[in-house]
């Protein structure tokens, strides 16, 4: 008994450092006097991250949208509530699926992209390379990857829930008939700016934080080995998942729990 | 601060967890020779030259470089001292989203105040004389794993630096390769009096250019002396690495049990 106290509490310690450690990378990356030259490393890392990532949001949100649109179908017209189909989507969406699914599959698109490049870039001497060149690989290879994560998630989200808004009329309005007016008039009037687009892309700020921040933290920080980068690969994915479901639901509580 | 190298090990000792890599290891690399560290594997060749680079600190004792202790320097005078010293890592370490033009120009473009045709004709002229100028436009996967390590030597000695550390520059390289490297090493050297630290267990490539050799072994220094002395050595830990004995004071196991108590279904 005493030894499994031990053993979690040494645990706990490892993790605990292991936090702090990644918090000291991460200030030691971003907290740094911004260049003209670091400008091109920034969009060259805006295109890897974001606009690479661009497609596979664009189905997901096209089919998610479809999806959101028949099941809203179905369950409001047996109420005869069919016409708040766009509404149903709306909020859906820009609340809660948008930032969570978009965020789940920039963890799996980039971040564990992000993981993958480092760990290789560690395993292959290029980080003690430019070390040696007198260059810190914090400012060069971390702090824009970094920010490009937290930019082009909100935009993605945002896109994602246009994409999926569409998908919604596809399927509600064009094919089982929903009046088009219904659709939109009912969202614009349930929708609102502060409360419900504003607080998604909050939402959306804090999972590119997280999913950057791990990912790089463990590319950085991996066993240079073919096994230490698979694995921090896959912790990358875990991790930033499970981050993102446990902190989505402590936002959700935040922003809309006053009203339970 | 007396010393007699540009780069002076004192007392120094490194651990990896429990094990011992260092205690108290002194030795000295003289200015404008070639010096070849060596020793079996695992004995901290490598570790040794990320101590003089100051990418590792030593848990005990100092690394003096150029006379200054490489642990009591800021981050930007380690920068300024590293400006001053070229590094060959065994991979080559060249940045792959690089062409071999880029890479020989990336450590110019960062410290160097140059125009753009001093910088393409001293790229080129890098090349040059690892005779890959023409293949200035290729990209690092496109290159043999020769032809990477001449251009990372390339890089390495861009900027003209007073030392260049070598990570096992002949590992894994054709016959044809290595005397192209080792010409390239001993030319470098003569021509741009550098100070040419070696570290290698190549014994007959590395013996054939270096001036001196630092033979480690069990965390400290074995032997330090020119390589025909070596040869000539009586000591039998030099004697037995120097001619590749399998048996000798230097263990070829792991350390283990004896093997007939490892072993199953035997009687003992």
């Amino acid at each position: 008994m005493i030894n499994l106290i031990a053993d979690l509490g040494a645990g706990l310690l490892t993790r605990l450092v292991q936090i702090g450690q990644a918090l000291l990378m991460l200030l030691q990356a971003i907290f740094v006097q911004p260049k003209a030259s670091s400008l091109p490393r920034l969009m060259q890392q805006l295109f890897v991250v974001g606009v690479q990532s661009l497609i596979i949001m664009l189905v997901s949100a096209l089919f998610i949208g479809m999806v959101l649109g028949l099941q809203g179908y179905t369950l409001l017209s047996a109420y005869g509530s069919e016409q708040a189909v766009g509404q149903m989507v709306a909020l859906t969406l820009v609340r809660e699926l948008s930032p969570v699914v978009a965020a789940l599959l920039f963890a799996g698109r980039a971040g564990s992209a992000l993981t993958a490049e480092i760990g290789l870039m560690k395993a292959t001497e290029q980080l003690a390379s430019l070390e040696m060149f007198g260059i810190d690989p914090l400012h060069r290879i971390v702090a824009p990857r970094f920010w490009a994560g937290m930019i082009s998630l909100p935009l993605l989200v945002a896109i994602f829930s246009l994409v999926g808004i569409y998908g919604g009329h596809l399927v509600a309005v064009d094919w089982l008939g929903v009046y088009s007016g219904s659709y939109w008039g009912n969202m614009q009037q349930a929708v609102d700016f502060n409360e419900d687009v504003l607080n998604g892309m909050i939402k959306a700020l804090v999972f590119a934080f997280l999913i950057s921040w791990i990912a790089l933290y463990q590319g950085y920080s991996c066993v240079p080995t073919s096994q230490g980068i698979s694995a921090a690969t896959t912790r990358t994915v875990v991790y930033s998942s499970l981050a993102i479901l446990g902190f989505d639901f402590i936002l959700t509580a935040l922003m809309f729990g006053g009203a339970v | 601060m007396a010393t007699n190298g540009i780069i002076n090990i004192r007392n120094v000792s490194f651990y990896r967890g429990d094990r011992v890599i260092f205690e108290n290891l002194n030795c000295a690399i003289a200015a404008g020779k070639i010096t070849a560290i060596m020793g079996p594997s695992g004995t901290g060749k490598t570790t040794l030259l990320r101590l003089i680079g100051g990418q590792l600190q030593p848990h005990k004792g100092q690394v003096l470089l150029f006379d200054q202790d490489i642990a009591r320097l800021n981050r930007k005078q380690l920068n300024h001292l590293r400006a001053r010293m070229g590094v060959l890592f065994q991979s080559g370490a060249l940045f792959t989203d690089l062409s071999v033009f880029e890479n020989v120009a990336f450590p110019l473009r960062e410290h160097m105040n140059l125009s753009a045709d001093e910088l393409y004709n001293r790229v080129l002229l890098k090349l040059e004389a690892v005779g890959l100028r023409g293949a200035r436009d290729l990209m690092p996967s496109q290159l043999s794993g020769g032809m990477a390590r001449r251009v990372a030597l390339a890089r390495a000695v861009a900027m003209e630096p007073e030392i260049i550390l070598y990570d096992e520059p002949f590992a894994g390289q054709d016959p044809i390769a290595m005397a192209v490297l080792q010409r390239l090493i001993k030319g470098l050297n003569s021509q741009m009096q550098l100070t040419s630290v070696l570290v290698s267990h190549d014994i007959a490539e590395a013996c054939a250019i270096a001036d001196q050799v630092i033979l480690l072994g069990e965390g400290r220094v074995l032997a330090q002396d020119s390589p025909a002395a070596l040869q000539a050595s009586a000591d039998p830990a030099v004697k037995q690495f120097i001619h590749g004995e399998a048996d000798g004071v230097i263990p070829f196991h792991f350390p283990a049990l004896p093997l007939q108590e490892e072993l199953r279904g035997q009687s003992k």
